[in-house]
């Protein structure tokens, strides 16, 4: 009689220690610190996704041309390739800093805009 | 706002709807990775690589089971790939037992004394040495009031092996309990006798 009632005592105590919390502690900010940075991981790559649409749009656009040119027009094809070779630097580096502008532009500027405007609200 | 429609939201960027799950299930985020993850100075870190992934997933998530349930299996994968990748995962050791009964001295000695709160503290001690298997279906069974099904689809086991081990770790920790009362000689139950 006492073993059963020392049995469904200690049931007690190990029903209640199970359904208590463990002192595990997030800091108080947590929901806002996690919220804050998924925001921003968000916004980037809404940026980033934007930026491939540009470029991809600006793309589209040259390479469309180029063919118009050379099915309407007959453009000589050596011509331009020979053109092409004798100004590769150039050509390479204007392109590196076209991407980089429109980087830029449409991420890295927009990204800082962003951060520093929640930077002033908070 | 049910589960689909929170996801919606937050899918549309809706920064608000996010903090509001994070706040509405880091409890259970914490509870899963505090008791699988043995160092605590990592809890908050996996805490928020859970939350990345349940942000990342978002998409993926169909509905098919409680969005909690879907989170808990994230924190679930991410502590486990975690112990994996820095601590041993222990295979239910034969040492359990010493380990359970090991326990800090000078808290034993305490229990000579001890309250209600105090066997608590001793039980949940002895909770946090039991091998990770015994601790994670303890915590999503008893603590996080999931269903058998819900821990099966949360951790991969079947239904037979998680009953098995949430009954031998209830014995294991009854059997050490009883031993440490038979060893000190004091009842630290005299809260529950009027249970």
């Amino acid at each position: 009689m006492q073993k059963d009632d020392k049995n469904i005592r200690i049931d007690n105590l190990l029903d209640e220690t199970l359904k208590t919390p463990p002192g595990f502690l997030l800091s108080e900010n947590f929901a806002e610190k996690v919220a804050d940075k998924m925001r921003r991981s968000f916004v980037w790559r809404q940026y980033v996704k934007e930026f491939f649409v540009y470029l991809a749009t600006i793309t589209g656009v040259v390479a469309i041309f180029i063919l118009m040119a050379f099915f309407w027009i007959e453009a000589d094809w050596q011509k331009w390739q020979t053109f092409a070779l004798n100004n590769q630097s150039w050509i390479i580096g204007l392109n590196i800093i076209g991407l980089f502008v429109l980087f830029a532009d449409r991420v890295l500027l927009r990204f800082f805009f962003f951060r520093f405007s929640r930077h002033e609200i908070n | 706002m049910n589960d689909a429609e929170l996801v919606q939201q937050i899918i549309a960027g809706n920064d608000n709807a996010f903090r509001y799950l994070v706040a509405k299930h880091q409890r259970l985020v914490l509870h899963v990775v505090g008791r699988i993850v043995k160092q605590q100075e990592d809890v908050e870190d996996i805490c928020q690589e859970v939350f990345f992934k349940v942000f990342r997933k978002l998409g993926k998530f169909r509905g098919e089971s409680r969005l909690s349930t879907w989170i808990a299996t994230i924190a679930y994968n991410t502590s486990i790939s975690h112990i994996r990748r820095y601590e041993r995962v222990s295979e239910l050791p034969e040492d359990v037992d010493d380990r359970l009964m090991q326990g800090n001295s000078d808290n034993w000695q305490a229990a000579k004394m001890v309250e209600k709160g105090e066997a608590k503290k001793i039980l949940l001690e002895m909770i946090e040495k039991l091998p990770v298997q015994y601790r994670t279906v303890l915590t999503l069974f008893h603590l996080e009031e999931f269903s058998y099904k819900e821990v099966e689809e949360i951790t991969g086991m079947p239904e037979g092996t998680i009953k098995s081990y949430l009954s031998r770790a209830r014995k294991l920790l009854k059997e050490k309990l009883e031993k440490r009362i038979e060893l000190e000689k004091t009842n630290i139950f005299a809260d529950y006798a009027e249970r």
